[in-house]
Protein backbone atom coordinates (compact mmCIF):
# COMPACT_ATOMS: atom_id res chain seq x y z
CA UNK A 1 0.00 0.00 0.00
CA UNK A 2 1.43 3.59 -1.03
CA UNK A 3 2.28 5.36 2.11
CA UNK A 4 3.83 8.32 1.39
CA UNK A 5 1.88 10.83 -1.11
CA UNK A 6 3.06 14.17 -1.75
CA UNK A 7 2.21 17.01 0.47
CA UNK A 8 -0.54 19.50 -0.12
CA UNK A 9 0.79 22.41 -1.00
CA UNK A 10 2.30 20.32 -3.51
CA UNK A 11 -1.35 18.73 -5.00
CA UNK A 12 -2.25 22.11 -4.71
CA UNK A 13 0.58 23.63 -6.88
CA UNK A 14 0.61 21.17 -9.13
CA UNK A 15 -3.45 21.47 -9.70
CA UNK A 16 -3.05 25.04 -10.42
CA UNK A 17 0.15 24.25 -12.80
CA UNK A 18 2.74 26.35 -10.89
CA UNK A 19 5.23 23.69 -10.44
CA UNK A 20 8.06 23.05 -13.00
CA UNK A 21 8.05 20.19 -15.67
CA UNK A 22 10.37 17.72 -13.37
CA UNK A 23 7.83 18.08 -10.46
CA UNK A 24 4.51 18.25 -12.62
CA UNK A 25 6.19 15.20 -14.02
CA UNK A 26 5.92 13.46 -10.68
CA UNK A 27 3.07 14.49 -9.37
CA UNK A 28 1.13 13.34 -12.23
CA UNK A 29 2.66 9.49 -12.10
CA UNK A 30 1.92 9.61 -8.12
CA UNK A 31 -1.66 10.40 -8.96
CA UNK A 32 -1.09 7.82 -11.88
CA UNK A 33 -0.61 5.20 -9.10
CA UNK A 34 -2.65 7.10 -6.41
CA UNK A 35 -6.68 6.79 -6.51
CA UNK A 36 -6.77 8.78 -3.33
CA UNK A 37 -4.55 11.70 -4.85
CA UNK A 38 -5.89 11.50 -8.29
CA UNK A 39 -9.79 12.37 -6.46
CA UNK A 40 -7.63 15.05 -4.26
CA UNK A 41 -6.35 16.59 -7.74
CA UNK A 42 -9.92 16.71 -9.31
CA UNK A 43 -11.13 18.78 -6.19
CA UNK A 44 -8.62 20.80 -6.39
CA UNK A 45 -8.59 21.83 -10.06
CA UNK A 46 -12.24 22.15 -9.69
CA UNK A 47 -11.93 24.58 -6.56
CA UNK A 48 -8.91 26.62 -8.91
CA UNK A 49 -11.48 26.95 -12.13
CA UNK A 50 -14.03 27.97 -9.90
CA UNK A 51 -11.48 30.42 -8.33
CA UNK A 52 -10.56 31.47 -11.67
CA UNK A 53 -14.02 31.95 -13.39
CA UNK A 54 -16.90 32.21 -10.99
CA UNK A 55 -14.85 34.21 -8.33
CA UNK A 56 -17.21 37.35 -8.40
CA UNK A 57 -20.77 35.95 -9.76
CA UNK A 58 -23.48 34.75 -8.24
CA UNK A 59 -25.34 37.07 -10.30
CA UNK A 60 -24.20 35.11 -13.70
CA UNK A 61 -27.11 36.71 -16.07
CA UNK A 62 -24.96 40.64 -15.15
CA UNK A 63 -21.83 38.97 -15.13
CA UNK A 64 -21.79 37.96 -18.71
CA UNK A 65 -24.19 41.05 -19.61
CA UNK A 66 -21.10 43.27 -19.18
CA UNK A 67 -18.60 40.90 -20.56
CA UNK A 68 -20.74 40.76 -23.77
CA UNK A 69 -20.06 43.96 -24.33
CA UNK A 70 -16.27 43.83 -23.92
CA UNK A 71 -16.58 41.52 -26.94
CA UNK A 72 -18.96 42.81 -29.13
CA UNK A 73 -17.28 47.01 -28.65
CA UNK A 74 -13.89 45.61 -29.39
CA UNK A 75 -12.73 44.72 -33.01
CA UNK A 76 -9.96 42.28 -32.30
CA UNK A 77 -11.48 40.23 -30.11
CA UNK A 78 -14.39 39.85 -32.57
CA UNK A 79 -11.99 39.29 -35.36
CA UNK A 80 -9.99 36.46 -32.87
CA UNK A 81 -13.87 34.58 -32.16
CA UNK A 82 -14.34 34.79 -36.21
CA UNK A 83 -10.82 33.48 -36.77
CA UNK A 84 -11.61 31.10 -34.72
CA UNK A 85 -15.02 29.81 -35.39
CA UNK A 86 -13.76 29.55 -39.26
CA UNK A 87 -11.91 26.94 -38.13
CA UNK A 88 -13.08 22.84 -38.73
CA UNK A 89 -14.17 20.81 -35.61
CA UNK A 90 -11.61 18.93 -34.48
CA UNK A 91 -12.41 15.52 -36.59
CA UNK A 92 -9.71 13.22 -35.90
CA UNK A 93 -11.15 11.10 -32.96
CA UNK A 94 -8.64 11.35 -30.60
CA UNK A 95 -6.28 8.85 -30.25
CA UNK A 96 -6.75 5.52 -28.18
CA UNK A 97 -5.45 6.88 -24.87
CA UNK A 98 -3.33 4.51 -22.85
CA UNK A 99 -2.87 4.82 -19.44
CA UNK A 100 0.91 3.69 -19.41
CA UNK A 101 3.79 3.47 -21.51
CA UNK A 102 6.54 0.75 -21.29
CA UNK A 103 10.19 1.29 -21.06
CA UNK A 104 12.71 -1.36 -20.96
CA UNK A 105 16.18 -1.81 -19.16
CA UNK A 106 18.01 -4.72 -20.70
CA UNK A 107 15.53 -7.42 -20.70
CA UNK A 108 12.51 -6.35 -18.67
CA UNK A 109 9.70 -4.17 -19.87
CA UNK A 110 8.37 -1.92 -17.45
CA UNK A 111 4.90 -0.03 -17.75
CA UNK A 112 5.00 3.36 -16.41
CA UNK A 113 2.26 6.23 -16.16
CA UNK A 114 2.05 7.44 -19.89
CA UNK A 115 2.84 10.78 -18.12
CA UNK A 116 6.20 10.08 -19.17
CA UNK A 117 5.45 9.28 -22.95
CA UNK A 118 7.95 11.85 -24.09
CA UNK A 119 10.64 11.60 -22.32
CA UNK A 120 12.11 8.08 -22.19
CA UNK A 121 13.51 7.74 -25.76
CA UNK A 122 16.64 8.88 -23.76
CA UNK A 123 19.59 6.04 -23.64
CA UNK A 124 20.72 4.26 -19.86
CA UNK A 125 23.82 5.14 -18.21
CA UNK A 126 25.12 2.07 -15.84
CA UNK A 127 27.21 1.72 -13.65
CA UNK A 128 26.94 -1.52 -11.71
CA UNK A 129 24.00 -2.44 -10.35
CA UNK A 130 22.78 1.12 -11.16
CA UNK A 131 21.32 2.96 -14.22
CA UNK A 132 19.80 6.02 -14.95
CA UNK A 133 17.77 7.51 -17.93
CA UNK A 134 18.56 11.56 -17.63
CA UNK A 135 15.80 13.48 -19.15
CA UNK A 136 16.53 16.39 -21.19
CA UNK A 137 14.30 19.30 -19.54
CA UNK A 138 16.20 21.97 -19.61
CA UNK A 139 15.35 22.95 -15.69
CA UNK A 140 18.76 24.39 -14.74
CA UNK A 141 19.98 23.00 -11.97
CA UNK A 142 17.57 20.14 -11.57
CA UNK A 143 18.19 16.47 -12.77
CA UNK A 144 15.07 14.20 -13.94
CA UNK A 145 15.69 11.05 -14.66
CA UNK A 146 14.57 7.17 -14.25
CA UNK A 147 16.92 4.90 -11.65
CA UNK A 148 17.25 1.63 -12.58
CA UNK A 149 18.58 -0.75 -9.21
CA UNK A 150 19.42 -4.55 -10.25
CA UNK A 151 18.24 -6.91 -7.48
CA UNK A 152 20.77 -6.31 -4.21
CA UNK A 153 21.66 -3.13 -5.54
CA UNK A 154 22.85 -0.33 -3.69
CA UNK A 155 23.34 3.17 -3.95
CA UNK A 156 26.75 4.69 -1.88
CA UNK A 157 25.45 6.62 0.90
CA UNK A 158 25.06 10.56 0.26
CA UNK A 159 23.35 13.63 1.04
CA UNK A 160 22.94 16.19 -1.07
CA UNK A 161 22.03 19.75 -1.26
CA UNK A 162 18.39 20.88 -1.96
CA UNK A 163 15.38 17.92 -2.11
CA UNK A 164 15.49 14.86 -3.77
CA UNK A 165 12.37 13.19 -4.79
CA UNK A 166 11.98 10.10 -5.22
CA UNK A 167 8.63 8.44 -6.60
CA UNK A 168 9.00 4.28 -6.84
CA UNK A 169 7.49 3.22 -10.08
CA UNK A 170 8.09 -0.62 -9.98
CA UNK A 171 9.80 -3.16 -7.53
CA UNK A 172 10.92 -2.15 -4.25
CA UNK A 173 13.68 -0.56 -1.77
CA UNK A 174 14.15 0.32 2.01
CA UNK A 175 16.11 2.77 3.40
CA UNK A 176 16.95 3.63 6.90
CA UNK A 177 13.54 5.40 7.47
CA UNK A 178 11.70 2.25 5.60
CA UNK A 179 9.97 -0.09 2.96
CA UNK A 180 8.55 1.45 0.27
CA UNK A 181 6.40 0.37 -2.77
CA UNK A 182 5.52 1.18 -6.52
CA UNK A 183 3.37 4.82 -5.86
CA UNK A 184 5.44 5.90 -3.03
CA UNK A 185 6.71 9.69 -3.32
CA UNK A 186 9.26 10.49 -1.19
CA UNK A 187 11.05 13.80 -0.91
CA UNK A 188 13.95 13.93 1.52
CA UNK A 189 15.70 17.23 2.22
CA UNK A 190 19.37 18.04 2.14
CA UNK A 191 19.91 17.12 5.87
CA UNK A 192 19.05 14.08 4.87
CA UNK A 193 21.88 10.59 4.79
CA UNK A 194 20.23 7.35 3.25
CA UNK A 195 21.19 4.34 1.25
CA UNK A 196 18.63 2.78 -0.54
CA UNK A 197 18.72 -1.06 -1.17
CA UNK A 198 16.38 -3.26 -2.60
CA UNK A 199 16.00 -6.64 -2.59
CA UNK A 200 13.96 -7.74 -5.94
CA UNK A 201 15.28 -4.69 -8.10
CA UNK A 202 13.28 -1.35 -8.40
CA UNK A 203 12.72 1.51 -11.20
CA UNK A 204 12.23 4.89 -9.85
CA UNK A 205 11.73 8.54 -11.37
CA UNK A 206 13.57 11.08 -9.10
CA UNK A 207 14.34 14.34 -9.24
CA UNK A 208 17.43 16.56 -7.87
CA UNK A 209 17.43 19.65 -7.46
CA UNK A 210 21.52 19.72 -6.96
CA UNK A 211 24.24 17.33 -7.34
CA UNK A 212 24.45 14.88 -4.79
CA UNK A 213 27.43 14.51 -2.66
CA UNK A 214 28.90 10.82 -1.59
CA UNK A 215 29.87 11.31 2.02
CA UNK A 216 30.85 7.84 3.07
CA UNK A 217 35.05 6.59 3.04
CA UNK A 218 36.05 5.49 -0.77
CA UNK A 219 32.77 7.22 -1.99
CA UNK A 220 34.55 10.22 -2.22
CA UNK A 221 36.61 9.01 -4.49
CA UNK A 222 33.14 8.31 -6.71
CA UNK A 223 32.51 11.40 -6.61
CA UNK A 224 32.71 12.27 -10.36
CA UNK A 225 30.86 9.57 -11.14
CA UNK A 226 28.42 10.21 -8.42
CA UNK A 227 28.12 13.24 -10.95
CA UNK A 228 27.62 11.14 -13.69
CA UNK A 229 25.19 8.44 -12.32
CA UNK A 230 22.76 10.94 -11.11
CA UNK B 1 -23.98 39.64 -32.87
CA UNK B 2 -27.43 37.33 -32.07
CA UNK B 3 -28.51 37.98 -28.04
CA UNK B 4 -27.18 34.89 -26.51
CA UNK B 5 -29.15 34.79 -24.01
CA UNK B 6 -32.38 34.14 -25.46
CA UNK B 7 -31.31 32.45 -28.26
CA UNK B 8 -30.35 29.67 -25.14
CA UNK B 9 -33.26 29.91 -23.74
CA UNK B 10 -35.26 28.98 -27.08
CA UNK B 11 -33.37 25.62 -27.42
CA UNK B 12 -33.32 24.32 -24.23
CA UNK B 13 -33.26 20.79 -25.40
CA UNK B 14 -31.00 19.23 -27.26
CA UNK B 15 -31.38 16.52 -29.89
CA UNK B 16 -28.83 14.76 -28.82
CA UNK B 17 -30.12 11.80 -25.73
CA UNK B 18 -27.12 11.20 -23.65
CA UNK B 19 -25.94 14.19 -22.41
CA UNK B 20 -28.81 16.26 -21.25
CA UNK B 21 -29.59 13.16 -19.06
CA UNK B 22 -26.36 12.97 -17.81
CA UNK B 23 -26.25 16.48 -16.91
CA UNK B 24 -29.83 16.15 -14.86
CA UNK B 25 -28.39 13.18 -13.24
CA UNK B 26 -25.37 15.27 -12.02
CA UNK B 27 -27.70 18.24 -10.49
CA UNK B 28 -30.13 15.97 -9.18
CA UNK B 29 -26.66 14.24 -7.13
CA UNK B 30 -25.43 17.59 -6.01
CA UNK B 31 -28.56 18.57 -4.97
CA UNK B 32 -31.69 16.00 -3.93
CA UNK B 33 -34.02 18.60 -4.01
CA UNK B 34 -36.76 18.11 -6.70
CA UNK B 35 -36.81 21.42 -8.34
CA UNK B 36 -33.17 21.06 -9.52
CA UNK B 37 -33.83 19.91 -12.51
CA UNK B 38 -33.07 19.72 -16.40
CA UNK B 39 -34.56 22.90 -16.94
CA UNK B 40 -31.80 24.50 -14.62
CA UNK B 41 -28.87 23.20 -16.66
CA UNK B 42 -26.18 25.43 -16.35
CA UNK B 43 -26.07 27.93 -19.74
CA UNK B 44 -22.46 27.17 -20.43
CA UNK B 45 -23.41 22.98 -20.40
CA UNK B 46 -26.12 23.85 -22.78
CA UNK B 47 -23.84 25.86 -24.84
CA UNK B 48 -21.27 23.53 -24.96
CA UNK B 49 -23.50 20.80 -26.12
CA UNK B 50 -25.03 23.33 -28.75
CA UNK B 51 -21.47 24.24 -30.11
CA UNK B 52 -20.39 20.12 -30.24
CA UNK B 53 -23.34 18.99 -31.79
CA UNK B 54 -24.76 21.85 -34.14
CA UNK B 55 -21.47 23.79 -34.41
CA UNK B 56 -23.88 26.35 -32.73
CA UNK B 57 -21.78 30.09 -33.59
CA UNK B 58 -24.32 31.79 -30.97
CA UNK B 59 -23.37 29.34 -27.94
CA UNK B 60 -19.37 29.84 -28.63
CA UNK B 61 -20.04 33.22 -28.67
CA UNK B 62 -21.52 33.45 -25.45
CA UNK B 63 -18.66 31.12 -23.93
CA UNK B 64 -16.20 33.32 -25.63
CA UNK B 65 -17.49 36.50 -24.14
CA UNK B 66 -18.30 34.60 -20.81
CA UNK B 67 -14.41 33.14 -20.59
CA UNK B 68 -11.87 35.82 -22.65
CA UNK B 69 -12.03 37.87 -19.47
CA UNK B 70 -11.10 35.58 -16.95
CA UNK B 71 -8.73 33.76 -19.18
CA UNK B 72 -6.87 37.06 -20.69
CA UNK B 73 -6.38 38.04 -16.19
CA UNK B 74 -4.74 34.80 -15.67
CA UNK B 75 -2.42 34.92 -18.40
CA UNK B 76 -1.60 38.66 -17.69
CA UNK B 77 -0.60 37.07 -14.05
CA UNK B 78 1.64 34.23 -15.81
CA UNK B 79 2.83 35.24 -18.49
CA UNK B 80 2.89 38.57 -17.74
CA UNK B 81 2.44 40.42 -21.31
CA UNK B 82 -0.57 41.53 -23.18
CA UNK B 83 0.13 39.61 -26.75
CA UNK B 84 0.93 36.19 -24.66
CA UNK B 85 -2.61 36.81 -22.77
CA UNK B 86 -4.40 37.57 -26.28
CA UNK B 87 -2.38 34.05 -27.15
CA UNK B 88 -3.91 32.24 -24.65
CA UNK B 89 -7.24 33.28 -24.87
CA UNK B 90 -7.06 32.39 -29.04
CA UNK B 91 -5.25 28.86 -27.78
CA UNK B 92 -7.83 27.64 -25.16
CA UNK B 93 -10.70 28.59 -26.98
CA UNK B 94 -9.73 26.97 -30.10
CA UNK B 95 -9.51 24.44 -28.38
CA UNK B 96 -12.96 24.34 -26.53
CA UNK B 97 -14.43 25.42 -30.34
CA UNK B 98 -12.14 22.21 -32.21
CA UNK B 99 -12.56 19.99 -29.30
CA UNK B 100 -16.03 20.39 -27.50
CA UNK B 101 -17.08 16.80 -27.78
CA UNK B 102 -14.69 16.20 -25.60
CA UNK B 103 -16.27 17.89 -22.80
CA UNK B 104 -17.77 15.33 -20.48
CA UNK B 105 -20.67 16.78 -17.76
CA UNK B 106 -20.08 13.74 -16.22
CA UNK B 107 -16.30 14.87 -15.39
CA UNK B 108 -17.02 18.25 -13.79
CA UNK B 109 -18.05 21.73 -15.04
CA UNK B 110 -17.48 23.85 -18.02
CA UNK B 111 -15.51 25.96 -15.81
CA UNK B 112 -12.94 22.78 -14.74
CA UNK B 113 -12.76 21.42 -18.40
CA UNK B 114 -12.08 25.19 -19.85
CA UNK B 115 -9.56 26.04 -16.42
CA UNK B 116 -7.84 22.32 -17.76
CA UNK B 117 -7.35 23.58 -21.46
CA UNK B 118 -6.06 26.72 -20.37
CA UNK B 119 -3.82 25.68 -17.35
CA UNK B 120 -2.33 22.85 -19.52
CA UNK B 121 -1.77 25.62 -22.82
CA UNK B 122 0.04 28.19 -20.28
CA UNK B 123 2.28 25.68 -19.00
CA UNK B 124 3.40 25.13 -22.45
CA UNK B 125 3.60 28.96 -23.42
CA UNK B 126 5.71 29.62 -19.89
CA UNK B 127 8.19 26.94 -21.06
CA UNK B 128 8.19 28.49 -24.50
CA UNK B 129 8.93 31.99 -23.18
CA UNK B 130 11.43 30.57 -19.87
CA UNK B 131 13.26 27.88 -21.75
CA UNK B 132 12.43 28.50 -25.41
CA UNK B 133 11.30 25.09 -25.88
CA UNK B 134 8.77 24.49 -28.26
CA UNK B 135 7.55 21.33 -26.17
CA UNK B 136 4.11 19.99 -25.82
CA UNK B 137 4.24 18.66 -22.39
CA UNK B 138 0.97 20.06 -20.58
CA UNK B 139 -1.72 17.67 -21.75
CA UNK B 140 0.65 15.34 -20.99
CA UNK B 141 -0.21 15.66 -17.49
CA UNK B 142 -3.36 16.94 -17.20
CA UNK B 143 -5.37 14.60 -19.95
CA UNK B 144 -8.34 16.86 -21.05
CA UNK B 145 -10.38 13.47 -21.93
CA UNK B 146 -10.31 10.19 -20.59
CA UNK B 147 -10.37 6.46 -21.90
CA UNK B 148 -14.15 6.55 -22.00
CA UNK B 149 -14.80 9.73 -24.19
CA UNK B 150 -12.58 9.27 -26.19
CA UNK B 151 -12.54 5.27 -27.20
CA UNK B 152 -15.45 5.59 -29.52
CA UNK B 153 -17.20 8.28 -31.47
CA UNK B 154 -20.78 5.70 -31.59
CA UNK B 155 -21.07 5.95 -27.96
CA UNK B 156 -24.02 8.54 -28.43
CA UNK B 157 -25.93 6.11 -30.64
CA UNK B 158 -25.18 3.40 -28.50
CA UNK B 159 -26.67 4.88 -25.07
CA UNK B 160 -29.19 6.80 -27.09
CA UNK B 161 -30.27 2.87 -28.43
CA UNK B 162 -29.63 1.59 -24.67
CA UNK B 163 -31.68 3.95 -23.17
CA UNK B 164 -34.55 3.49 -25.93
CA UNK B 165 -34.51 -0.14 -24.56
CA UNK B 166 -34.72 0.89 -21.13
CA UNK B 167 -37.87 2.82 -21.47
CA UNK B 168 -40.22 0.43 -22.19
CA UNK B 169 -39.26 -0.43 -18.13
CA UNK B 170 -40.56 2.84 -17.05
CA UNK B 171 -43.24 2.60 -15.37
CA UNK B 172 -46.18 4.54 -17.87
CA UNK B 173 -46.45 8.07 -15.96
CA UNK B 174 -42.63 8.12 -16.17
CA UNK B 175 -42.28 6.57 -19.50
CA UNK B 176 -44.58 9.38 -21.16
CA UNK B 177 -42.59 12.37 -19.46
CA UNK B 178 -39.10 11.01 -20.66
CA UNK B 179 -40.15 10.34 -24.32
CA UNK B 180 -42.28 13.13 -24.22
CA UNK B 181 -39.11 15.60 -23.66
CA UNK B 182 -36.48 13.81 -25.12
CA UNK B 183 -38.06 12.14 -27.51
CA UNK B 184 -40.92 14.84 -28.98
CA UNK B 185 -38.76 17.87 -27.82
CA UNK B 186 -41.86 18.84 -25.46
CA UNK B 187 -41.64 21.36 -22.82
CA UNK B 188 -42.07 20.39 -19.44
CA UNK B 189 -45.50 22.98 -19.50
CA UNK B 190 -46.79 21.09 -22.45
CA UNK B 191 -46.45 18.06 -21.57
CA UNK B 192 -48.23 19.15 -18.32
CA UNK B 193 -50.96 20.86 -20.04
CA UNK B 194 -50.87 17.66 -22.51
CA UNK B 195 -51.40 15.42 -19.54
CA UNK B 196 -53.50 17.94 -17.02
CA UNK B 197 -50.86 17.50 -14.50
CA UNK B 198 -48.88 20.28 -12.29
CA UNK B 199 -45.51 20.96 -13.71
CA UNK B 200 -44.00 20.09 -10.57
CA UNK B 201 -45.37 16.12 -10.90
CA UNK B 202 -43.63 16.30 -14.79
CA UNK B 203 -40.69 17.55 -12.97
CA UNK B 204 -40.52 14.68 -10.53
CA UNK B 205 -41.37 12.13 -13.09
CA UNK B 206 -39.19 13.11 -14.92
CA UNK B 207 -36.04 12.78 -12.20
CA UNK B 208 -37.18 9.04 -11.15
CA UNK B 209 -37.30 8.30 -14.52
CA UNK B 210 -34.05 9.54 -15.23
CA UNK B 211 -32.81 7.60 -12.21
CA UNK B 212 -34.00 4.68 -12.85
CA UNK B 213 -33.19 4.73 -16.88
CA UNK B 214 -29.43 5.51 -14.91
CA UNK B 215 -29.12 2.75 -12.93
CA UNK B 216 -30.41 0.28 -15.84
CA UNK B 217 -26.95 1.79 -17.62
CA UNK B 218 -24.89 1.35 -14.91
CA UNK B 219 -26.14 -2.48 -13.94
CA UNK B 220 -25.02 -2.74 -17.91
CA UNK B 221 -21.89 -1.04 -18.18
CA UNK B 222 -20.68 -2.99 -14.82
ZN1 LIG C 1 -1.28 9.68 -3.15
Amino acid sequence: MIKHHPHAELLQAHALGELPLSMSIAVAAHCALCQECQTQIAKLTEQAAKLVFVSSGDDEVQHNASNEIDVVDNAPWQQMLSNIMALPESTMSEPYIESSVTVSHRNTRYQIPRVFRQHIAQPWQQIGKVSRMRFDMDEKNTRASLLHIEALGEIPQHTHKGFELTLLLSGEFSDSTGHYVAGDFIILDGNTQHSPITQTGCLCYTVLDAPLYFTKGISKLLNPIGELIY
Amino acid sequence: MENFQSHLAQNRYDRQLSPPIEMAMENDNHNLSADKHITDIDPLVSAIIKVANQRDKAAFGYLFSHFMPKIRAFGLQRLNQQGLAMDLVQETMTTVWTKSHLYNADKGSVATWVFTIMRNQCFDMLRRVQHNREDAFGDDIWPLYDVAVSQDNNQDHKLTAKLLVHLDALPLAQRQVVQGIYMQELTQQELADALKVPIGTIKSRLRLGLEKLKSFLETQHD
